[in-house]
């Protein structure tokens, strides 16, 4: 679907964009954010293919939200990203209560797909056109027309009784169990309980001897509710713990993510000695996790040395963390507005912080090149598993996943936060594409940290660590971004009154970057499947509380009564 | 708990959680912490284990695996409920798609007729590697227990003898004078 | 020839596991562990029981035996120290305990029970008797009648006064 606008100039600046925009609806601009209201009537896909294709902006998430009881209808917001004009394009969509129905953008836009289909799950929003309009996200014994995200639901709604889930339970014996393969291939059954996961999620890998044809995933075993719970029990400062915990390796980017956007809709400046100790506790947390990644790496290729060294030098890290916050992983530092008093890094502990860090890189650096550069790491990980730069385009991925496919894309340099406005990142970016590079970039990426940590620490500002934030005004809509280890992490607030958020929504980056997975897998050995699933370091209790992937365009399956449990 | 002197095999079982508990149980296992010399092996199937490490507040999505993965393991068994979330529900204690830890499982595991396996909570969020070794230690009988239930009520007599005594000084500076019980007001707003 | 490296920078590296569970280990300062009630500072206010992201922290007030009863349930706490933050009178805070396990769920309880504060005027029970004291204790000599007062009741006597004075 090609836009009509061929003969239209590109709009130079934010302000050019919005009378440009003016030819599809009304754009109101309110510093980074566009809105778009009142789309023309069947303009809204033009319109997309114009921003996502051709303005060289990429679509990032899209939020249902139920704003009945201010305005009585739906609202959809699709979100883009346009980097070059620095402003995200909120495209405003409105369902009415008695016939919600909007336009589906995801002709267009295949990513849209599951954004879609979750504001189904939640809100009861439907989609016009959508390919695949089915549940996907609540459980398949959840009644229809119960939509958890409406305001009228109350978020402690059990449903159903024990009666009724033992039931399930019992029907749901894996002796039933028996998978489709499409075609003459056959079906291996990953999870959702197996020794290479350790968290519930359920993979079918489609193999032809010992090459894979095809994958599936079917995720969703960790939806805990996070949005319910935030707009309705929780006050803007205890919803950054329930935000720290949405992961626990990257928690402290997702907090941070939050505060951002909470701080971003209520105008709040933070203090700069707060976002410089962010800055520093985010590194610190990328370390962490890069560490980790390592050493899942060396373990899942077969070489435990490696597992353990990594994991063990990572202990160091997590002292550091523990010393710093009192914490090994819930750093518990962020409020909206700053950081709490007792987070606070004066000179002793920044000296700490040094010491212990130059020890760190000198073990690791005693370690790694020689590791990396063994002979069955390189042979087990050159050209596998290899995302071109085209694909990688093509699903949109984000962080080191993307970086090793040559793409340069990294929120802290070029949409910076916190203390990364006042630093130059260096972002390591390699080309080849495949799961060498991406250890690659990872090993530079924690030496670059390790460096940026000693910057940040010379230069820490003697200012409060808190803003005032007793203010907060209703109805503003703010988007945070971080970038979490895995890439770039989205959470979208509006808020409320009584102290509380009317809707948040993260976005995980592992959402964008577990739809290269097939690619990848495709034409690989079956030994090599798991180390490619790694190397997007797939987080998925980040991704669950959102959204559920189906990397086919397959039919319905309701596959969650069918898992096996592991070893059988 | 004789049976548990001995080599443990735990097969690690997440319902759930953030990842948080579930790495720390890796800790654990990994150089430092290293439980494997106190002879805690991590085995991939629950028929292989004699412990379940529970992590997650029991998502309605994983529970039937959870079920059938808890019911796989042979008896006796024992479950040691990792991290806040297992021991009681954690933050999302309440939420609409979560049976809320542990207990909320042993509900369903009872409306099936089965009873709860013995069960050793170990808080934290997460827990450190060492508070889930000590969880373990104690499973087997090698470890004391730390924790008891504090219960202070305060005492009645001087309770009420203040009680008396802040009425007193209420009755002594509005002596008589009082105004009728259901007079309502209105913040800010004298209205007569 | 690097796998040799590896293994000779190891062996150089030595033992690097603790001892834990047969000597203690070093506890950083700043650790987060088990929040514990002193129950002689507490005042039942509830200051905690709002600030507490887990309701972890519970609150239940027994008109029969005219009790509050402040729970703690470290079995759900987060240990984000927001009660320590919280609290006016310094009674709860994060102690360095790590080993917290039990066996039992009831010995991962903390209870505090004080005594409920009835209104002298309607007779309701609103606080406890031991924030009264503290509050009244704290107030200069002429407000301190209107502090035992129950909210509503004060603001009907205080108006009740105010229209005398303007009179």
């Amino acid at each position: 679907m090609r836009s009509s606008g061929i003969n239209q100039v590109r709009p130079r600046n934010k302000y050019e964009l919005m009378i440009d925009l003016r030819r599809f609806g009304e754009p109101r601009l309110r510093g980074k954010y566009l809105f778009l209201s009142r789309i023309k009537s069947g303009r809204l896909r033009d319109l997309v293919d114009y921003l996502h294709w051709r303005l060289g902006g990429y679509y990032s998430t899209s939020i249902g939200v139920d704003e009945r009881p201010l305005d009585g209808y739906f609202h959809v917001y699709h979100v883009f990203v346009l980097e070059e004009y620095g402003v995200y394009v909120l495209v405003d969509l409105i369902a009415d209560p008695g016939h919600p129905v909007v336009e589906s953008i995801t002709p267009v836009v295949p990513a849209a797909n599951w954004a879609e289909r979750e504001i189904m799950d939640f809100i009861g929003v439907k989609f016009r056109g959508h390919p695949e309009p089915h549940r996907l996200i609540l459980p398949d014994d959840w009644p229809e027309n119960v939509y958890p995200l409406r305001k009228d639901y109350p978020y402690d709604d059990k449903l159903p009784t024990s009666d009724k889930i033992a039931k399930l339970v019992r029907e749901s014996s894996p002796a039933t169990w028996e998978p489709e393969a499409p075609g003459d291939h056959t079906v291996i059954p990953v999870g959702p309980y197996h020794p290479a996961l350790h968290e519930p999620e359920y993979f079918e890998l489609f193999v032809e001897g010992e090459k894979i044809v095809d994958a599936r995933y079917k995720g969703f075993m960790v939806h805990r509710g996070i949005e319910k719970i935030a707009e309705s029990r929780l006050s803007y400062n205890q919803v950054s713990f329930i935000a720290e915990r949405i992961c626990g390796i990257c928690g402290f980017t997702h907090s941070t993510a939050y505060c951002q956007a909470v701080e971003e809709a209520a105008g709040i400046d933070v203090p700069e000695r707060a976002e410089y100790i962010r800055s520093i506790l985010l590194e610190i947390e990328r370390i962490h996790s890069h560490f980790l990644w390592m050493g899942v790496a060396f373990h899942l290729l077969g070489y435990d040395t490696g597992f353990m060294i990594m994991w063990r030098l990572r202990e160091s890290i997590m002292d550091l963390a523990e010393e710093l916050t009192g914490s090994r992983k819930m750093y518990g530092a962020n409020i909206v507005g700053g950081i709490r008093d007792k987070w606070d890094i004066r000179d002793d502990k920044a000296a700490l912080i040094k010491r212990m860090l130059d020890e760190i890189r000198e073990e690791y650096l005693k370690y790694i090149p020689k590791i990396i550069s063994l002979e069955e790491i390189k042979k087990r990980t050159r050209g596998v598993g290899v995302l071109s730069r085209s694909d990688a385009r093509k699903y949109s991925v984000l962080g080191p996943h993307a970086r090793a496919s040559g793409i340069k894309t990294d929120v802290r340099k070029y949409r910076p936060y916190a203390a990364y406005k006042y630093v130059n990142v260096e972002i390591p970016v390699l080309d080849d594409g495949d799961i060498y590079a991406r250890m690659i970039v990872r090993h530079e990426e924690i030496l670059a940290s390790i460096d940026l940590i000693h910057r940040l620490l010379d230069n820490i500002p003697k200012t409060p660590l808190h803003a005032d934030t007793s203010y907060i005004p209703e109805r503003r809509h703010g988007i945070g971004c971080t970038e979490a280890p895995r890439g770039e992490d989205l959470h979208f607030v509006i808020t409320g009154r009584d102290n509380k958020l009317y809707r948040w929504r993260p976005r995980a980056p592992t959402y964008n970057n577990l739809l290269s997975v097939p690619a990848m897998l495709r034409g690989e050995y079956l030994a090599d499947a798991p180390i490619i699933i790694a190397s997007i370091d797939p987080c998925f209790s980040c991704t669950d509380h959102v959204v559920v992937v189906d990397l086919r365009s397959g039919r319905r399956r309701p596959l969650r009564t069918r898992g096996v449990v592991g070893g059988r | 708990m004789k049976l548990y002197r001995r080599s443990l095999w735990v097969f690690h079982l997440n319902s759930g959680s953030c990842n948080g508990c579930d790495i720390e149980i890796l800790n654990a296992l990994a150089p430092r912490q290293d439980a494997e010399r106190l002879g805690v092996k991590l085995v991939g199937s629950p028929r292989h284990a004699d412990a379940i490490l529970f992590t997650g507040p029991v998502t309605r999505e994983a529970l039937p695996s959870v079920v059938r993965a808890i019911q796989a393991v042979p008896e006796p068994k024992i479950v040691l409920a990792v991290g806040a979330c297992a021991c009681g529900g954690g933050i999302w204690h309440d939420s609409y798609c979560v049976l809320g830890g542990i207990q909320g499982l042993y509900r369903v595991l009872k409306s099936m007729g089965v009873a709860p396996p013995k069960t050793i909570y170990v808080p934290g969020c997460p827990p450190k590697p060492e508070a889930i070794i000590h969880g373990i230690m104690l499973a087997r009988g090698l470890a004391g227990q730390r924790q008891a239930r504090s219960e202070y009520f305060e005492e009645q007599g001087p309770a009420v003898k203040a009680e008396e005594d802040l009425h007193r000084l209420f009755h002594k500076c509005f002596p008589g004078r009082l105004p009728p019980k259901t007079a309502r007001v209105e913040w800010g707003v004298t209205r007569y | 020839m690097n796998r040799i490296k590896v293994l000779l920078e190891n062996l150089r590296r030595g033992v690097v596991t603790e001892q834990y569970p047969f000597k203690p280990i070093r506890v950083p300062e700043r650790l987060r562990g088990k929040p514990v009630i002193d129950p002689d500072k507490c005042a039942g206010c509830g200051a905690c029981v709002n600030a507490c992201p887990p309701n972890a922290l519970t609150m239940r007030d027994d008109k029969h035996s005219s009790m509050r009863f402040i729970v703690l349930f470290i079995g759900r706490c987060i240990y984000c120290g927001k009660c320590e933050e919280a609290c006016p009178f310094g009674a709860i805070r994060l102690t360095r305990e790590f080993e917290l396990a039990a066996e039992n769920r009831e010995d991962l309880y903390q209870v505090v029970g004080l005594r409920l504060y009835h209104c002298p005027l309607c007779g309701e029970p609103f606080t406890t008797v031991r924030l009264i004291k503290r509050v009244v204790e704290a107030l200069p000599e002429e407000q301190r009648a209107a502090a035992t007062l129950c909210p509503r009741c004060r603001e009907s006597v205080t108006a009740h006064y105010r229209s005398y004075a303007r009179r």
